[in-house]
């Protein structure tokens, strides 16, 4: 998280503040943080690349450049959704490399206190990785669950990906 | 001790100069070798190693200033004739420019080391006493001529990186193989010094090219303002038809002038492979001094260009297949002549295109190889079963060498022996989308040739559908298209083939291996791409053939990187993503899936 007050002062940490963007999965909204998001395009045509997990959907042409879709519903074994107007692909700056996730919906850039962060939940909410969840917020009447997504990508996880197919 | 320079500017410059100048004095010294009476040569050198040193004096490089002032001061007694050019000299010559690009080096690195130059010096000295005349002795190694190393003895790295000391010429047959060790410039990787004086990030460029990319530029202007025109002014007040017309043409021309823009920026990156080939004649030299054998090096095709990023990445390949072809093939002086073999063993580097490739050939007249001797140890390393064998042919035999693992010497040298080399040099040759073949005759010599496309980044490529998706295949894997029913197809062994003028062609059916759910096919009929890498083939099983087309290559990045069957991806023209085939491996995933057929039915 890009912290534009370096403060030594404990009182003023309090008051750090950073921006998310919150979209919705099934019934669950998320956030991530909006440094590391590039853009929000509307869904476009996905090519299928054969012999990858279920949850790469394929790849797009993103202005000449050609960057993979990951649908997050598929990813964090939720059922599938039919795409409508409101569905989106967030693309994001992932250690260097552009992906696209895709989401249902795309709510709003919240600002929030760091100190408003509070750790997650030890029990698994509807199948997301925990390892992706780095905290949760109470932002109104609803639970905003922090999502790191580069923890998606573990070597490990890349390893198993490429081995065991054809 | 960091440099403290305050024109940084300053620095930069001399980086470049000095590098540029010992480059071309490289290159001079081995010409002034095989031709000594030079005198332009041996002014050009003396002249080069002048202005380093007026350069390292004004920057206050003290190390550097000795070396050079030293060398300098021999040079300048060989130009006015005080001495004479010969091996032992040219030795001492050669072993200083080696400490003064390791000094320079560390100038470009930003850390001055005291490096330990007196062994140089005073062999440099030695000279200018006119210690040190006339041929050696051809003794072996010891012979008390030389100084007294206080240096690290010469440690020839093994994975190909390019080893220190000297340099390369023919040996002629008169000249007494000089089998004496002469201790290399002191530090444990003076090889470092050579390759990283050249610089990676900066690209020399001839000037017309970069005039002729201007006037390309230029017509894209026109091109662009005869666009608006028609767009702003015509629309509206054009007939349809003429627009169509106008319109028409503009694609033409606009078409036209991005290629003539492709083509001219490609070339921009080209690099002739001389620049490549030219660390040879050292590395040769050193290496036939070091075996006690006489090598012949003849290059051919130096100006043949190729991508800068082919030109970085060949450079380590090609010296471990030299150094196998000095080292395992070419016979010693007395095998030679006992073979009715002239005494001294030739190693010819060329380089040539070929349609869109460039063929680089290592061909050596030494004792070729043994296809027994190579079966019975891949047999006994575990690398092959007796089956297999049985099966394989002499071409099959002699790609055993490529696998890990594989070594027929039995002694490990410092130099090669140690089965890791060329396994290495094919998956360096593969990661540039190129193919390394070998032939060879016993008693008489082998060929490896390596075969390399000229750009990596736009290929001719075959568009096919397979069940309503678009795929593309590089043109330069297909060998035929077929068109076939598919009761055609026949099975053996469990794997499909298609028998193709008497042999079996194995087939692979797209679809299934990409995963694509099949669609109602009509009246039976099915295309089949041929493909094939040297000498395998597979047939691939698409359902339509759409066209050619030149693509532009879109790496699929990091994460897709590994998906196997597929080599990345292009854009199409209406914008949507087209996945491109890799037929190497498809063609090697098949070989592993099963036996491979042998032939006729």
């Amino acid at each position: 998280m890009n912290v534009t007050v370096a403060a030594n002062n404990a009182a003023e940490l309090k008051e750090e503040r950073i921006q998310l963007v919150s979209f919705n999965l099934g019934n669950e909204e998320h956030g991530i943080d909006v440094l590391k998001v590039r853009e929000i395009i509307r869904m476009s045509n996905i090519t299928r690349v054969p012999n990858t997990p279920t949850y790469v959907e394929g790849v797009i042409n993103l202005r000449g450049k050609v960057i993979p879709i990951i649908s997050l519903r598929n990813k964090f074994n939720l059922p599938d959704a039919e795409n409508d107007g409101r569905t989106r692909i967030i693309v994001m700056d992932m250690a260097n490399e552009l992906m696209g996730f895709i989401v249902d919906s795309v709510a709003e850039v919240v600002r929030i206190a760091v100190s408003e962060i509070q750790p997650p939940p030890p029990i698994v909410t509807s199948g997301v990785d925990q390892e992706c969840i780095s905290g949760v917020i109470d932002h109104g009447e609803r639970l905003l669950v922090l999502l790191d997504l580069e923890r998606m990508f573990s070597p490990e996880e890349r390893q198993s990906f490429t081995e065991g197919l054809a | 001790m960091s440099i403290n320079c305050e024109d940084r500017e300053l620095l930069e410059g001399f980086l470049t100069e000095t590098g540029e100048l010992l480059e071309k004095a490289d290159d001079d010294l081995i010409n002034l070798e095989k031709s000594p009476d030079d005198m332009e040569l041996l002014n050009r050198i003396f002249r080069s190693v002048h202005t380093v040193k007026g350069a390292a004096s004004f920057l206050e490089f003290e190390l550097l200033v000795k070396v050079t002032h030293k060398t300098e001061d021999v040079l300048n007694r060989l130009r006015k004739g005080e001495l004479a050019v010969n091996n032992r000299i040219m030795d001492v010559i050669l072993e200083a420019m080696d400490l003064v690009k390791i000094l320079v080096d560390d100038i470009r690195k930003e850390n001055i080391v005291e490096r330990p130059i007196e062994g140089t010096i005073a062999r440099l000295e030695a000279v200018l006493a006119g210690e040190i005349d006339g041929p050696a002795p051809a003794v072996a190694a010891g012979s008390g001529t030389t100084a007294p190393p206080d240096v690290a003895e010469k440690t020839p790295a093994d994975n190909g990186t390019p080893p220190d000391a000297a340099a390369a010429p023919p040996v002629a047959e008169t000249a007494p193989a000089v089998a004496a060790r002469e201790p290399a410039p002191t530090v444990a990787a003076p090889a470092a010094a050579g390759k990283e004086a050249i610089d990676k990030s900066t690209i020399r460029i001839d000037v017309k090219r970069v005039d002729d990319l201007m006037n390309q530029v230029g017509e894209l202007v026109l091109e662009r303002n005869r666009m608006s025109h028609l767009n702003g002014d015509c629309l509206g007040r054009m007939q349809m038809d003429m627009f169509a017309d106008e319109f028409g043409k503009l694609v033409k021309r606009i078409s036209f002038i991005t290629s003539e823009l492709q083509m001219q920026v490609l070339k921009i990156r080209l690099v002739p492979v001389g620049n490549v080939f030219k660390k040879f004649p050292r590395i040769v030299r050193n290496l036939a001094r070091d075996l006690g054998k006489q090598v012949d090096l003849q290059i051919f095709g130096e100006d043949t260009e190729l991508d800068r990023s082919v030109v970085d990445e060949i450079g380590d390949p090609l010296i471990h297949l030299v150094r196998n072809a000095l080292d395992h093939a070419l016979e010693s002086a007395d095998e030679r002549l006992a073979a009715g073999k002239p005494r001294v063993g030739t190693v010819t580097l060329s380089a040539r295109h070929e349609g869109n490739n460039i063929i680089i050939s290592i061909k050596d007249d030494g004792r070729g190889m043994n296809s027994e001797k190579l079966a019975a140890k891949a047999l006994e390393k575990g690398i092959v079963s007796s089956e297999q064998l049985a099966a394989m042919g002499q071409k099959d035999i002699f790609d055993l060498i490529f696998l890990p693992g594989f070594s027929t010497k039995e002694k490990v040298s410092d130099l090669s022996g140690r089965g890791v080399g060329m396994d290495v040099v094919r998956t360096n040759v593969k990661k540039l989308n190129g193919i390394i073949e070998v032939k060879s005759e016993m008693g008489k010599g082998s060929e490896f040739i390596l075969k390399l496309p000229l750009t990596l980044a736009i290929i001719q490529s075959l568009m096919v559908e397979i069940e309503g998706e678009t795929y593309s295949i590089p043109l330069s894997a297909v060998v035929e298209t077929l068109r076939v029913k598919e009761e055609e197809f026949s099975s053996v062994g469990g794997r499909e083939v298609l028998r193709l003028r008497k042999s079996a062609l194995p087939l692979m059916r797209l679809q299934e291996r990409f995963g694509i759910t099949e669609q109602r096919t009509d009246g039976g009929f099915r295309y089949v791409v041929v493909v094939g890498i040297a000498e395998k083939r597979l047939g691939l099983v698409v359902t339509r053939l759409l066209g050619q087309q030149e693509v532009a290559i879109k790496s699929l990045g990091n994460y897709l990187a590994d998906v196997p069957g597929i080599a990345g991806s292009t854009i199409l023209g209406d914008g949507k993503v087209a996945l491109i085939v890799d037929p190497a491996k498809l063609i090697d995933g098949s070989e592993a899936d099963a036996f491979r057929q042998a032939a006729s039915f």
